[in-house]
């Protein structure tokens, strides 16, 4: 151990610059890993908020991430909330529009709520909630990127919406929630008393099993648990990003190994003449890869525990600047990093490592 | 100056490939990263640009098609129709849906369009029929593969059970895949009366779209009209200001990995050289020209990285798109010229660490030392 150490800091601005590419590998592994948690999370973050534990959603549509092209209709609407065991419906009605503020396009993702029955914003920051068909609730984030304030105006979809409360925690990467009343985005989509699903509460006296079976016999429906809803609003996210982003840290991870198996392929190559003379003074094989994959494995956990830090700055950074972005790193993503780093590091001994195994002693002394 | 550089960079080649293989790697996130949006943005405007519609009319203050909602009265068809320049009016339904089948689900645009009609219809069918019958839906075969149907197979759309009639090709990405339903089908599923959600418009022979649309905004209300061209800007705008930050951040990410690399290629390839540097000092030569040889060194090792990491996102370009057609990546060329001129900053930037070293070396101790 001590000889790696000796050999990895006999250049300390090598060792250094190896730190930190190792470090800047596992930065952009646990970002992308906490990037991709982050959206995971705010792709539910409505339905996580809303109250119910039962979703009643048009035959067929499993969940909220296409558009609004189908709609319970107001007679379903009723039946839902009629049947025995249902403590309390909340009808919503879901859309999305796309104003040019300041010339740039802006996804506002709206939600028509009835105030008397819930589902509206669920943590104002300022102002209040709307009372009429002109206006509406905007995301705070969204409203300071564009310098909004509450009695502002600003149009969306043929309407002009004027702010008169804003809300927290409601900014999402793949858009902004809007809160309006129903009636209002009833007459954006042209589909008066509809919902995009109705959220339903059981009675106390009532398992949601029991109320699923019943709600089953509403015609036209499909009812799930909400819990399941947001599942497969995560599942139809995973189908879009999961590929691209484990592509990327399959990259980083492999620029990572590079970074390592250089330094230690450098390290290892000018101290071919003290490694000659151990292996000529009876060092087996193993002793010498346990010192070139200690050399490595010292400079991967340096690099992954700075590289951890990095990335846990570079989220507070990107979540400042741009709050749209959630970067949820969790200690088992970082678990899983540190563990890749290690991985890393002995993917990068490999050819340091023959080099010495196939180093002949004789030859060393030689030169 | 510069065969000194390549020597020195040359003068271990499995230091060089390994430094190279980093670079290129780095700069290979950049470039995928910029390709996977470039890609699916060519493919975002498929329907509009194969549509056959000169001019397309929607609710007024929607000016796109992806992840927005469009819906007017059905009534606007007919107003439409009478303006003057107008060949001829096609209703559409439209909604971002699902298409699910065997357990799989794919986001699909879903459009539902009148039998017989002259715009708006699938295009490029690789199997089975050119239009949806009542209860048939034609899809992308790329989706039709992922979720192992084939034509005359069973999907669920719009919360229905159709048949798979005929299948398209070349209108799917990761966001979208085309698909088409006959118009009442649609309707039927939507409920709600009646409602369209896009008016196609071919102008009449010898007409300009851009009149025919402005003509067509002053008579019927409460619509947006745009030609084909503004449609599709529109639609391209829409992808590159919402992408704009996450590919921003994923750039400088991948940059500030590439520096890194770099930096130490470099700074490597200088000190194992320091003995021959202290004799170029020894003889008289500035450290400006030293300089010279470390920078050119940086940009030669960027230079190969860069293209081994074109290379290699133009091979997973041709790979990727044969195990996932809905991934489909394109390099663009403003994408390059960006990753070329910062790459090329890059190189410059970690040449400086070592060309400090070469300043404060000593010629006559590191001769004396032996290197």
């Amino acid at each position: 151990m001590n000889l790696a150490i000796h050999n990895l800091l006999q250049d300390k601005l090598r060792f250094l610059l190896s730190v930190t590419g190792v470090a800047l590998a596992v930065m952009l592994i646990l970002f992308l890993l906490g990037l991709r948690a982050g959206m995971f999370r705010n792709a539910v973050i409505y339905l996580d908020h809303a109250p119910g534990s039962i979703a009643v959603m048009p035959a067929g549509v499993k969940s909220t991430s296409a558009g609004a092209g189908q709609f319970l209709s107001p007679e379903q609407v009723a039946d839902v909330a009629s049947t025995p065991g249902v403590k309390s419906a909340t009808p919503i009605l879901l859309t999305m529009a796309i104003p040019e503020l300041h010339g740039q396009k802006e996804l506002i993702r709206l939600v028509g709520y009835d105030a008397s029955l819930g589902g509206g914003p669920w943590k104002m920051a300022e102002g209040r909630e709307p009372t009429s068909d002109k206006e509406v609730v905007l995301d705070r984030v969204l409203a300071n990127r564009h310098d909004f304030k509450i009695g502002d105006s600003f149009q969306a979809a043929g309407h002009e919406l004027k702010v008169v409360g804003l809300s927290s925690d409601t900014s999402t990467f793949t858009g902004s929630y809007v809160f309006a009343r129903k009636t209002l985005l009833e007459s954006m989509v042209l589909a008066p008393g509809a919902a995009t699903l109705v959220l339903v509460t059981p009675t106390s006296s009532t398992t949601p099993a029991e109320l699923i079976a019943r709600l089953g016999a509403v015609p036209g429906t499909n009812v799930l648990l909400k819990s399941q809803l947001m599942s497969n609003d995560q599942d139809v996210l995973a189908g879009v990003l999961d590929q691209v982003v484990y592509l990327m840290v399959v990259a980083a991870f492999i620029v990572g190994a590079l970074v390592v198996g250089m330094v230690i392929y450098t390290a290892t190559n000018e101290r071919r003449g003290e490694y000659g003379i151990l292996k000529a003074i009876g060092a087996r094989n193993g002793t010498l890869y346990r010192v070139v994959a200690s050399q490595a494995v010292i400079a991967a956990s340096v690099g992954s525990v700075l590289g951890v830090g990095f990335a846990i700055a570079m989220g507070s950074v990107v979540m400042n600047v741009k709050p749209q972005f959630l970067v949820a790193i969790e200690p088992t993503q970082i678990a899983v990093t540190l563990v890749a780093g290690l991985v890393m590091a002995l993917a990068g001994a490999l050819v340091p490592a023959r080099g010495v195994a196939s180093l002949a002693p004789a030859e060393v002394f030689r030169r | 100056m510069f065969r000194l550089a390549v020597a020195n960079l040359i003068q271990n080649k499995t230091r060089l490939a390994i430094s190279v293989g980093g670079i290129a790697l780095a700069l290979t996130l950049v470039l995928f990263f910029g390709a996977i949006f470039h890609g699916a943005q060519g493919r975002l405007t498929a329907y509009i640009d194969n549509a056959g519609a000169d001019v397309w009319v929607s609710q007024q203050g929607v000016q796109t098609m992806h992840m927005s909602e469009s819906a007017l009265p059905a009534s606007v068809v007919d107003e439409v129709e009478a303006v003057t320049g107008v060949d001829q009016a096609v209703a559409i339904l439209y909604t971002e849906g699902m298409v699910q089948a065997n357990g799989k689900e794919n986001i699909a645009y879903v459009f539902g369009v009148p039998p017989g009609a002259t715009l708006g219809q699938p295009w490029h069918i690789v199997d089975g029929a050119s239009a949806p019958g009542p209860g048939q839906i034609i899809i992308d075969h790329a989706i039709a593969s992922r979720m192992g149907v084939s034509v005359g197979d069973q999907v669920t759309a719009l919360g229905r059970q159709l048949t798979i009639a005929g299948l398209t090709s070349g209108t799917s990405s990761l966001v979208s895949a085309v698909s088409f339903v006959r118009f009442d089908d649609f309707a039927q599923a939507r409920g709600q009366g009646q409602v369209v959600s896009f008016v196609l418009v071919k102008v009449s022979p010898g007409e300009d779209p851009s009149t025919v649309a402005a003509r067509i905004g002053g008579q019927v209300s409460g619509v947006t009209v745009q030609t084909r061209e503004e449609f599709a800007s529109q639609e391209r705008k829409l992808v590159s200001d919402m992408s704009a930050d996450i590919i921003n951040i994923m750039n400088t990410a991948g940059y500030l990995t590439g520096l890194a690399v770099v930096a130490l290629t470099i700074y490597i390839a200088t000190v194992s050289r320091r003995r021959e540097y202290g004799v170029l000092k020894a003889i008289g030569v500035r450290n400006s020209r030293l300089y010279q040889v470390v920078v050119v060194q940086g940009l030669i090792s960027v230079g190969m990285g860069l293209i081994a990491g074109l290379g290699l996102t133009l091979l997973l370009s041709i790979i990727i798109p044969r195990f996932n057609e809905l991934i489909i990546l394109s390099v663009s060329g403003s994408s390059l010229l960006q990753v070329a001129t910062v790459s090329a900053v890059i190189a410059i930037i970690a040449s400086l660490l070592p060309a400090r070293q070469l300043a404060s070396l000593e010629p006559v101790t590191i001769i004396r030392k032996g290197g």
